[in-house]
Protein backbone atom coordinates (compact mmCIF):
# COMPACT_ATOMS: atom_id res chain seq x y z
CA UNK A 1 0.00 0.00 0.00
CA UNK A 2 0.95 3.66 -0.23
CA UNK A 3 1.68 4.91 3.26
CA UNK A 4 1.28 8.42 4.58
CA UNK A 5 1.60 10.41 7.78
CA UNK A 6 -0.50 13.39 8.77
CA UNK A 7 1.18 16.74 8.60
CA UNK A 8 1.53 18.77 11.82
CA UNK A 9 -1.62 20.70 12.73
CA UNK A 10 0.24 24.05 12.65
CA UNK A 11 1.17 23.53 8.99
CA UNK A 12 -2.43 22.68 8.09
CA UNK A 13 -3.76 25.75 9.93
CA UNK A 14 -1.41 27.96 7.91
CA UNK A 15 -2.91 26.50 4.71
CA UNK A 16 -6.54 27.07 5.62
CA UNK A 17 -6.21 30.37 7.52
CA UNK A 18 -7.38 32.55 4.62
CA UNK A 19 -10.55 30.48 4.04
CA UNK A 20 -13.92 30.17 5.74
CA UNK A 21 -15.44 27.03 4.22
CA UNK A 22 -13.26 23.96 3.91
CA UNK A 23 -14.08 20.65 2.28
CA UNK A 24 -12.00 18.03 4.12
CA UNK A 25 -11.61 14.87 2.08
CA UNK A 26 -10.55 11.40 3.08
CA UNK A 27 -9.88 8.32 0.97
CA UNK A 28 -11.05 4.81 1.65
CA UNK A 29 -7.99 3.10 0.18
CA UNK A 30 -4.34 3.02 1.30
CA UNK A 31 -4.50 5.99 3.68
CA UNK A 32 -7.39 4.32 5.50
CA UNK A 33 -5.38 1.12 5.92
CA UNK A 34 -2.37 3.00 7.30
CA UNK A 35 -4.62 5.15 9.51
CA UNK A 36 -3.54 8.44 7.99
CA UNK A 37 -6.46 9.75 5.98
CA UNK A 38 -9.58 7.59 6.20
CA UNK A 39 -13.03 8.52 7.49
CA UNK A 40 -11.90 8.29 11.12
CA UNK A 41 -8.87 10.54 10.61
CA UNK A 42 -11.00 13.04 8.67
CA UNK A 43 -13.28 13.34 11.70
CA UNK A 44 -10.36 13.76 14.10
CA UNK A 45 -8.66 16.36 11.95
CA UNK A 46 -11.89 18.31 11.44
CA UNK A 47 -12.32 18.59 15.22
CA UNK A 48 -8.67 19.53 15.70
CA UNK A 49 -8.83 22.26 13.08
CA UNK A 50 -12.15 23.62 14.39
CA UNK A 51 -10.80 23.85 17.92
CA UNK A 52 -7.53 25.46 16.88
CA UNK A 53 -9.30 28.01 14.72
CA UNK A 54 -11.86 28.83 17.43
CA UNK A 55 -9.04 29.31 19.90
CA UNK A 56 -7.56 31.97 17.65
CA UNK A 57 -10.96 33.60 17.24
CA UNK A 58 -11.74 32.28 13.77
CA UNK A 59 -14.90 30.45 12.97
CA UNK A 60 -14.64 28.10 10.03
CA UNK A 61 -17.04 25.66 8.46
CA UNK A 62 -15.58 22.23 7.70
CA UNK A 63 -17.53 19.74 5.62
CA UNK A 64 -16.22 16.18 5.81
CA UNK A 65 -16.39 13.65 3.04
CA UNK A 66 -14.52 10.43 2.30
CA UNK A 67 -14.25 9.13 -1.26
CA UNK A 68 -13.97 5.48 -2.15
CA UNK A 69 -10.81 6.17 -4.14
CA UNK A 70 -9.46 9.69 -4.57
CA UNK A 71 -6.99 8.81 -7.33
CA UNK A 72 -9.82 7.73 -9.60
CA UNK A 73 -11.64 10.39 -11.67
CA UNK A 74 -14.84 8.36 -11.54
CA UNK A 75 -15.11 8.74 -7.76
CA UNK A 76 -13.88 12.33 -7.75
CA UNK A 77 -16.95 13.29 -9.84
CA UNK A 78 -19.03 12.66 -6.74
CA UNK A 79 -17.69 15.98 -5.35
CA UNK A 80 -19.34 18.09 -8.05
CA UNK A 81 -22.50 18.91 -6.03
CA UNK A 82 -20.50 20.01 -2.97
CA UNK A 83 -17.39 21.69 -4.41
CA UNK A 84 -18.99 25.11 -4.90
CA UNK A 85 -19.88 25.34 -1.23
CA UNK A 86 -16.18 25.22 -0.32
CA UNK A 87 -13.57 27.99 -0.55
CA UNK A 88 -10.78 25.42 -0.43
CA UNK A 89 -10.23 21.67 -0.26
CA UNK A 90 -7.96 19.86 2.16
CA UNK A 91 -7.22 16.30 1.12
CA UNK A 92 -6.08 13.51 3.39
CA UNK A 93 -5.39 11.21 0.43
CA UNK A 94 -1.92 10.44 -0.88
CA UNK A 95 -0.30 12.79 -3.40
CA UNK A 96 -2.09 11.01 -6.25
CA UNK A 97 -5.47 11.85 -4.74
CA UNK A 98 -4.56 15.47 -4.02
CA UNK A 99 -3.47 15.96 -7.63
CA UNK A 100 -6.60 14.33 -8.98
CA UNK A 101 -8.71 16.86 -7.07
CA UNK A 102 -6.51 19.76 -8.21
CA UNK A 103 -6.78 18.60 -11.82
CA UNK A 104 -10.57 18.17 -11.72
CA UNK A 105 -11.39 21.42 -9.90
CA UNK A 106 -8.97 23.87 -11.46
CA UNK A 107 -10.23 27.01 -9.72
CA UNK A 108 -10.27 25.54 -6.22
CA UNK A 109 -7.24 25.73 -3.91
CA UNK A 110 -6.30 22.21 -2.77
CA UNK A 111 -3.99 21.46 0.16
CA UNK A 112 -2.44 18.17 1.27
CA UNK A 113 -3.07 17.13 4.86
CA UNK A 114 -0.67 14.19 4.79
CA UNK A 115 2.90 13.55 3.69
CA UNK A 116 2.87 10.62 1.27
CA UNK A 117 5.77 8.51 2.43
CA UNK A 118 6.44 5.18 0.71
CA UNK A 119 5.08 1.94 -0.67
CA UNK A 120 5.27 -0.49 2.18
CA UNK A 121 3.79 -3.20 4.31
CA UNK A 122 2.56 -3.42 7.85
CA UNK A 123 5.15 -5.06 10.13
CA UNK A 124 2.91 -5.04 13.17
CA UNK A 125 0.13 -2.90 14.62
CA UNK A 126 1.07 0.73 14.00
CA UNK A 127 4.35 -0.01 12.21
CA UNK A 128 4.82 0.20 8.44
CA UNK A 129 8.07 -0.31 6.54
CA UNK A 130 9.20 0.49 3.03
CA UNK A 131 9.22 -2.46 0.66
CA UNK A 132 9.08 -1.16 -2.91
CA UNK A 133 10.27 1.89 -4.85
CA UNK A 134 8.41 1.11 -8.05
CA UNK A 135 11.61 0.82 -10.10
CA UNK A 136 9.65 -0.68 -12.97
CA UNK A 137 11.83 -3.75 -13.41
CA UNK A 138 11.24 -6.11 -10.51
CA UNK A 139 14.30 -7.98 -9.26
CA UNK A 140 12.64 -9.91 -6.49
CA UNK A 141 12.90 -13.15 -8.46
CA UNK A 142 16.70 -12.83 -8.36
CA UNK A 143 17.08 -11.60 -4.80
CA UNK A 144 15.06 -14.10 -2.88
CA UNK A 145 11.99 -11.89 -2.63
CA UNK A 146 13.80 -9.07 -0.80
CA UNK A 147 14.26 -5.75 -2.59
CA UNK A 148 17.73 -4.18 -2.51
CA UNK A 149 16.41 -1.00 -4.15
CA UNK A 150 13.89 -0.24 -1.41
CA UNK A 151 15.60 -1.87 1.53
CA UNK A 152 19.34 -1.29 1.08
CA UNK A 153 20.37 2.26 2.08
CA UNK A 154 22.82 2.36 -0.83
CA UNK A 155 20.57 0.54 -3.29
CA UNK A 156 23.42 -1.85 -3.94
CA UNK A 157 22.96 -4.41 -6.66
CA UNK A 158 25.92 -6.45 -5.43
CA UNK A 159 25.86 -6.16 -1.66
CA UNK A 160 26.46 -6.12 1.15
CA UNK A 161 28.81 -3.19 1.76
CA UNK A 162 31.30 -2.93 4.60
CA UNK A 163 28.66 -1.30 6.78
CA UNK A 164 26.76 -4.53 7.32
CA UNK A 165 27.37 -5.63 10.90
CA UNK A 166 25.70 -8.67 12.45
CA UNK A 167 22.82 -8.37 10.03
CA UNK A 168 22.20 -4.68 10.63
CA UNK A 169 22.78 -1.67 8.40
CA UNK A 170 25.34 0.94 9.40
CA UNK A 171 22.72 3.71 9.24
CA UNK A 172 20.84 2.30 12.24
CA UNK A 173 20.61 -0.77 14.43
CA UNK A 174 16.89 -0.71 13.68
CA UNK A 175 17.47 -1.35 9.98
CA UNK A 176 18.12 -4.85 8.75
CA UNK A 177 20.86 -5.23 6.15
CA UNK A 178 18.88 -6.09 3.01
CA UNK A 179 21.79 -8.08 1.61
CA UNK A 180 22.08 -10.14 4.77
CA UNK A 181 18.37 -10.90 4.38
CA UNK A 182 18.91 -11.74 0.71
CA UNK A 183 21.81 -14.05 1.54
CA UNK A 184 19.89 -15.79 4.33
CA UNK A 185 16.91 -16.29 2.08
CA UNK A 186 18.92 -17.55 -0.92
CA UNK A 187 20.67 -19.96 1.43
CA UNK A 188 17.42 -21.30 2.81
CA UNK A 189 16.22 -21.79 -0.77
CA UNK A 190 19.47 -23.59 -1.68
CA UNK A 191 20.32 -20.84 -4.19
CA UNK A 192 23.65 -19.64 -2.75
CA UNK A 193 25.31 -19.81 -6.18
CA UNK A 194 22.99 -17.07 -7.41
CA UNK A 195 24.61 -14.71 -4.92
CA UNK A 196 27.95 -15.14 -6.68
CA UNK A 197 26.59 -13.82 -9.98
CA UNK A 198 27.57 -10.20 -10.56
CA UNK A 199 24.54 -8.07 -11.31
CA UNK A 200 25.27 -5.38 -13.93
CA UNK A 201 24.61 -1.67 -13.32
CA UNK A 202 20.87 -1.13 -13.16
CA UNK A 203 18.93 0.42 -16.00
CA UNK A 204 17.09 3.27 -14.29
CA UNK A 205 14.95 4.25 -17.26
CA UNK A 206 12.06 2.18 -16.01
CA UNK A 207 12.55 3.62 -12.52
CA UNK A 208 11.75 7.20 -13.44
CA UNK A 209 15.20 8.08 -14.76
CA UNK A 210 13.60 9.20 -18.00
CA UNK A 211 10.95 11.34 -16.36
CA UNK A 212 7.35 10.73 -15.27
CA UNK A 213 6.12 7.27 -16.18
CA UNK A 214 2.86 6.16 -17.72
CA UNK A 215 1.30 2.78 -18.35
CA UNK A 216 -0.84 2.45 -21.45
CA UNK A 217 -2.69 -0.82 -21.78
CA UNK A 218 -3.80 -0.97 -25.40
CA UNK A 219 -6.33 -3.68 -24.55
CA UNK A 220 -8.03 -1.45 -21.97
CA UNK A 221 -7.38 2.13 -23.07
CA UNK A 222 -10.33 3.90 -24.67
CA UNK B 1 42.95 41.74 -19.02
CA UNK B 2 40.99 39.00 -17.32
CA UNK B 3 37.52 37.90 -18.33
CA UNK B 4 36.11 39.13 -15.03
CA UNK B 5 37.60 42.61 -15.45
CA UNK B 6 36.34 42.93 -19.01
CA UNK B 7 32.89 41.70 -17.98
CA UNK B 8 32.75 44.26 -15.17
CA UNK B 9 33.89 46.98 -17.59
CA UNK B 10 31.05 45.96 -19.95
CA UNK B 11 33.50 45.33 -22.77
CA UNK B 12 32.40 43.11 -25.66
CA UNK B 13 33.30 39.62 -24.48
CA UNK B 14 34.54 36.96 -26.89
CA UNK B 15 34.36 33.37 -25.71
CA UNK B 16 35.02 30.12 -27.53
CA UNK B 17 33.61 26.74 -26.59
CA UNK B 18 35.83 23.67 -26.49
CA UNK B 19 34.91 20.17 -25.45
CA UNK B 20 37.04 17.77 -23.51
CA UNK B 21 37.81 14.48 -25.25
CA UNK B 22 35.80 11.31 -24.86
CA UNK B 23 38.94 9.54 -23.76
CA UNK B 24 42.33 10.71 -22.63
CA UNK B 25 43.76 12.14 -25.83
CA UNK B 26 44.04 15.82 -24.97
CA UNK B 27 46.28 16.90 -27.83
CA UNK B 28 43.48 18.31 -29.99
CA UNK B 29 41.98 20.27 -27.11
CA UNK B 30 45.31 21.74 -26.09
CA UNK B 31 46.41 22.49 -29.66
CA UNK B 32 43.14 24.12 -30.67
CA UNK B 33 43.06 26.17 -27.47
CA UNK B 34 46.67 27.33 -27.82
CA UNK B 35 45.82 28.85 -31.21
CA UNK B 36 43.28 31.09 -29.43
CA UNK B 37 45.65 32.35 -26.78
CA UNK B 38 45.29 36.11 -26.52
CA UNK B 39 42.49 36.14 -29.10
CA UNK B 40 39.51 35.31 -26.87
CA UNK B 41 38.67 36.43 -23.35
CA UNK B 42 38.18 32.87 -22.16
CA UNK B 43 37.52 29.35 -23.36
CA UNK B 44 34.28 27.78 -22.14
CA UNK B 45 34.56 24.11 -21.22
CA UNK B 46 31.20 22.34 -21.10
CA UNK B 47 30.93 19.29 -18.89
CA UNK B 48 29.16 16.26 -20.31
CA UNK B 49 27.25 18.51 -22.68
CA UNK B 50 24.53 17.02 -24.86
CA UNK B 51 24.58 14.08 -22.48
CA UNK B 52 27.82 12.64 -23.80
CA UNK B 53 30.10 11.07 -21.20
CA UNK B 54 33.55 12.61 -21.58
CA UNK B 55 36.46 13.93 -19.52
CA UNK B 56 35.19 16.30 -16.86
CA UNK B 57 35.09 20.05 -17.42
CA UNK B 58 37.16 20.52 -14.29
CA UNK B 59 40.06 18.56 -15.79
CA UNK B 60 39.70 20.32 -19.16
CA UNK B 61 39.59 23.73 -17.53
CA UNK B 62 42.67 23.06 -15.44
CA UNK B 63 44.55 21.79 -18.49
CA UNK B 64 43.93 25.00 -20.37
CA UNK B 65 44.67 27.17 -17.34
CA UNK B 66 48.05 25.42 -17.22
CA UNK B 67 48.59 26.58 -20.81
CA UNK B 68 47.90 30.15 -19.72
CA UNK B 69 44.39 30.26 -21.19
CA UNK B 70 41.60 31.58 -19.01
CA UNK B 71 38.72 29.16 -18.78
CA UNK B 72 35.08 29.10 -17.76
CA UNK B 73 33.89 25.76 -16.46
CA UNK B 74 30.34 24.51 -16.87
CA UNK B 75 28.57 23.07 -13.85
CA UNK B 76 25.09 21.57 -13.81
CA UNK B 77 22.96 19.37 -11.63
CA UNK B 78 22.17 16.18 -13.55
CA UNK B 79 25.22 14.13 -12.57
CA UNK B 80 26.34 15.36 -9.17
CA UNK B 81 24.71 15.89 -5.82
CA UNK B 82 25.28 18.93 -3.62
CA UNK B 83 28.35 17.43 -1.96
CA UNK B 84 30.08 16.58 -5.24
CA UNK B 85 29.17 19.98 -6.76
CA UNK B 86 30.57 21.90 -3.80
CA UNK B 87 33.68 19.73 -3.72
CA UNK B 88 34.29 20.36 -7.43
CA UNK B 89 33.76 24.10 -6.99
CA UNK B 90 36.38 24.23 -4.22
CA UNK B 91 38.75 22.13 -6.31
CA UNK B 92 38.22 24.39 -9.33
CA UNK B 93 39.18 27.49 -7.39
CA UNK B 94 42.28 25.89 -5.92
CA UNK B 95 43.34 24.68 -9.37
CA UNK B 96 42.98 28.13 -10.89
CA UNK B 97 39.47 28.22 -12.35
CA UNK B 98 37.54 31.25 -11.18
CA UNK B 99 34.77 31.34 -13.75
CA UNK B 100 31.75 29.07 -13.68
CA UNK B 101 28.70 28.92 -15.92
CA UNK B 102 25.83 27.07 -14.31
CA UNK B 103 24.31 25.40 -17.34
CA UNK B 104 21.16 23.53 -18.23
CA UNK B 105 21.79 19.87 -18.79
CA UNK B 106 20.40 17.57 -21.44
CA UNK B 107 18.02 15.05 -19.94
CA UNK B 108 19.58 11.72 -19.05
CA UNK B 109 17.13 9.95 -21.36
CA UNK B 110 18.78 11.73 -24.31
CA UNK B 111 22.33 10.98 -23.17
CA UNK B 112 24.67 8.24 -24.30
CA UNK B 113 24.11 6.67 -20.87
CA UNK B 114 20.32 6.82 -20.96
CA UNK B 115 20.02 4.02 -18.40
CA UNK B 116 21.89 6.03 -15.74
CA UNK B 117 20.17 7.38 -12.66
CA UNK B 118 19.90 11.18 -12.85
CA UNK B 119 20.87 13.07 -9.69
CA UNK B 120 19.23 16.51 -9.83
CA UNK B 121 19.71 16.98 -6.10
CA UNK B 122 19.84 20.77 -6.60
CA UNK B 123 18.44 22.86 -9.43
CA UNK B 124 20.43 25.50 -11.28
CA UNK B 125 19.17 28.38 -9.11
CA UNK B 126 20.06 26.50 -5.94
CA UNK B 127 23.50 25.68 -7.34
CA UNK B 128 24.15 29.37 -8.06
CA UNK B 129 23.02 30.25 -4.55
CA UNK B 130 25.24 27.57 -3.05
CA UNK B 131 28.27 28.88 -5.00
CA UNK B 132 27.51 32.25 -3.43
CA UNK B 133 27.34 30.59 -0.02
CA UNK B 134 30.78 29.03 -0.57
CA UNK B 135 32.12 32.48 -1.41
CA UNK B 136 30.85 33.69 1.96
CA UNK B 137 32.84 30.96 3.68
CA UNK B 138 30.06 28.46 4.40
CA UNK B 139 28.84 25.27 2.80
CA UNK B 140 25.18 24.55 2.07
CA UNK B 141 24.74 22.94 5.47
CA UNK B 142 26.12 26.05 7.16
CA UNK B 143 29.49 24.66 8.16
CA UNK B 144 32.50 27.00 8.02
CA UNK B 145 35.04 26.62 5.23
CA UNK B 146 38.76 26.88 5.80
CA UNK B 147 39.27 29.57 3.19
CA UNK B 148 36.59 30.59 0.74
CA UNK B 149 36.69 30.53 -3.07
CA UNK B 150 35.95 33.40 -5.41
CA UNK B 151 34.04 32.95 -8.67
CA UNK B 152 32.38 34.88 -11.43
CA UNK B 153 29.14 33.05 -12.08
CA UNK B 154 27.10 33.02 -15.26
CA UNK B 155 23.87 31.26 -16.13
CA UNK B 156 22.30 30.01 -19.34
CA UNK B 157 19.00 30.84 -20.95
CA UNK B 158 17.19 27.55 -21.58
CA UNK B 159 16.47 26.76 -25.24
CA UNK B 160 13.01 27.78 -26.42
CA UNK B 161 10.93 27.30 -29.53
CA UNK B 162 7.93 29.50 -28.78
CA UNK B 163 7.10 32.76 -27.01
CA UNK B 164 5.65 30.79 -24.08
CA UNK B 165 8.87 28.80 -23.70
CA UNK B 166 10.92 31.98 -23.97
CA UNK B 167 8.85 33.57 -21.20
CA UNK B 168 9.53 30.55 -18.97
CA UNK B 169 13.26 30.64 -19.85
CA UNK B 170 13.44 34.35 -19.01
CA UNK B 171 11.66 33.80 -15.68
CA UNK B 172 14.17 31.08 -14.78
CA UNK B 173 17.09 33.29 -15.86
CA UNK B 174 15.79 36.15 -13.70
CA UNK B 175 15.71 33.84 -10.68
CA UNK B 176 19.28 32.74 -11.45
CA UNK B 177 20.44 36.33 -11.77
CA UNK B 178 18.77 37.15 -8.45
CA UNK B 179 20.61 34.15 -7.00
CA UNK B 180 23.98 35.52 -8.09
CA UNK B 181 24.60 35.05 -11.81
CA UNK B 182 26.26 38.14 -13.27
CA UNK B 183 25.77 37.35 -16.96
CA UNK B 184 23.61 35.12 -19.10
CA UNK B 185 24.52 32.96 -22.10
CA UNK B 186 21.81 32.49 -24.73
CA UNK B 187 20.94 29.36 -26.71
CA UNK B 188 22.52 29.22 -30.19
CA UNK B 189 21.83 31.92 -32.74
CA UNK B 190 22.41 30.70 -36.28
CA UNK B 191 22.33 33.87 -38.33
CA UNK B 192 22.03 37.64 -38.27
CA UNK B 193 18.24 37.31 -38.49
CA UNK B 194 17.99 35.81 -35.00
CA UNK B 195 20.00 38.54 -33.28
CA UNK B 196 17.87 41.62 -32.82
CA UNK B 197 14.78 39.80 -31.57
CA UNK B 198 16.69 37.85 -28.94
CA UNK B 199 18.58 40.91 -27.74
CA UNK B 200 15.34 42.88 -27.53
CA UNK B 201 13.72 40.18 -25.43
CA UNK B 202 16.67 39.75 -23.07
CA UNK B 203 17.72 43.37 -22.54
CA UNK B 204 15.55 43.78 -19.43
CA UNK B 205 17.55 41.07 -17.62
CA UNK B 206 19.94 43.79 -16.47
CA UNK B 207 23.15 41.78 -16.91
CA UNK B 208 25.43 41.29 -19.93
CA UNK B 209 23.86 38.91 -22.45
CA UNK B 210 26.41 36.73 -24.19
CA UNK B 211 24.95 35.33 -27.40
CA UNK B 212 25.97 31.86 -28.50
CA UNK B 213 26.89 31.93 -32.18
CA UNK B 214 26.68 28.50 -33.75
CA UNK B 215 28.86 27.64 -36.72
CA UNK B 216 26.76 26.10 -39.48
CA UNK B 217 29.14 23.50 -40.82
CA UNK B 218 27.17 22.17 -43.76
CA UNK B 219 24.00 22.47 -45.79
CA UNK B 220 22.65 19.30 -44.14
CA UNK B 221 23.09 20.80 -40.66
CA UNK B 222 21.38 24.03 -41.71
CA UNK B 223 18.45 22.06 -43.12
CA UNK B 224 18.27 19.81 -40.09
CA UNK B 225 18.19 22.73 -37.65
CA UNK B 226 15.68 24.64 -39.78
CA UNK B 227 13.36 21.63 -39.74
CA UNK B 228 13.84 20.46 -36.18
CA UNK B 229 14.06 23.75 -34.27
CA UNK B 230 11.07 25.96 -34.96
CA UNK B 231 12.62 29.03 -33.33
CA UNK B 232 15.99 28.74 -35.09
CA UNK B 233 15.30 31.44 -37.69
CA UNK B 234 17.23 29.74 -40.45
CA UNK B 235 15.45 31.21 -43.47
CA UNK B 236 15.04 29.69 -46.92
CA UNK B 237 17.28 32.48 -48.18
CA UNK B 238 20.07 31.42 -45.84
CA UNK B 239 19.76 27.79 -46.90
CA UNK B 240 19.79 28.89 -50.55
CA UNK B 241 22.90 30.94 -49.88
CA UNK B 242 24.73 27.93 -48.42
CA UNK B 243 23.53 25.64 -51.22
CA UNK B 244 24.73 28.00 -53.94
CA UNK B 245 28.10 28.62 -52.35
CA UNK B 246 31.12 27.08 -54.07
CA UNK B 247 32.78 26.75 -50.65
CA UNK B 248 30.13 25.84 -48.11
CA UNK B 249 32.55 25.53 -45.21
CA UNK B 250 33.77 29.06 -45.84
CA UNK B 251 30.19 30.24 -46.23
CA UNK B 252 29.36 28.92 -42.77
CA UNK B 253 32.32 30.79 -41.33
CA UNK B 254 31.20 33.97 -43.10
CA UNK B 255 27.67 33.58 -41.73
CA UNK B 256 29.01 33.12 -38.19
CA UNK B 257 31.24 36.18 -38.59
CA UNK B 258 28.33 38.28 -39.90
CA UNK B 259 26.26 37.15 -36.91
CA UNK B 260 29.03 38.19 -34.52
CA UNK B 261 29.33 41.58 -36.21
CA UNK B 262 25.57 42.07 -35.96
CA UNK B 263 25.76 41.34 -32.24
CA UNK B 264 28.71 43.60 -31.57
CA UNK B 265 26.68 46.75 -31.10
CA UNK B 266 24.12 45.51 -28.61
CA UNK B 267 25.16 42.20 -27.05
CA UNK B 268 27.43 41.84 -24.04
CA UNK B 269 29.52 39.40 -26.01
CA UNK B 270 29.55 36.19 -27.99
CA UNK B 271 30.29 32.56 -27.29
CA UNK B 272 31.38 30.87 -30.49
CA UNK B 273 30.23 27.26 -30.67
CA UNK B 274 31.67 25.00 -33.35
CA UNK B 275 30.94 21.49 -31.98
CA UNK B 276 33.97 19.64 -33.30
CA UNK B 277 35.37 22.31 -35.59
CA UNK B 278 37.36 24.12 -32.95
CA UNK B 279 40.28 24.32 -35.41
CA UNK B 280 38.13 26.74 -37.42
CA UNK B 281 37.80 29.19 -34.53
CA UNK B 282 40.77 31.37 -35.62
CA UNK B 283 39.20 31.70 -39.09
CA UNK B 284 35.89 32.82 -37.57
CA UNK B 285 37.66 35.36 -35.37
CA UNK B 286 39.57 36.60 -38.41
CA UNK B 287 36.43 36.92 -40.50
CA UNK B 288 34.69 38.76 -37.65
CA UNK B 289 37.71 41.07 -37.29
CA UNK B 290 38.17 40.06 -33.65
Amino acid sequence: MITAERKPLEELIEYIKPFKRILLLGCNECVTVCSAGGRKEVGLLASGLQMAMLKSGNNIEIRQHTLERQCDPEYVEELVPMINDADAVMSMACGCGVQEIAMRFKDKPVFPAVNTTFMGASERQGVWAERCQGCGNCLLGETGGICPIARCAKQLMNGPCGGSVTGKCEISDDVDCAWQLIWDRLKSLGLEERYMEITPAKDWRSGGGSGPRKIIREDLAE
Amino acid sequence: MSFQTRLAAKDFIVLAEMHTPKGINISRLVNDASRLKGRVDAVVIPDMDNGIMRMSALAGGVLLQQQGIETIMHMYCRDRNRMALQGDALAAHVLGIQNIIVAHSTDMSESDHSDAKPVNDLDETELIESLGTLQKGKDISGFDLDGSPDFSIGCTLAPFSSDEELAASLTAAKAQIAAGATYVVTPPIYSEEGCSELLEKTKHLGVPVIATVFLIKSLAIAQYIANSEPGAKISDDLIRRIRKSSNREQEGIKIAAETILALKENAGGVLIQTLGWEHKLPDILEAAKL
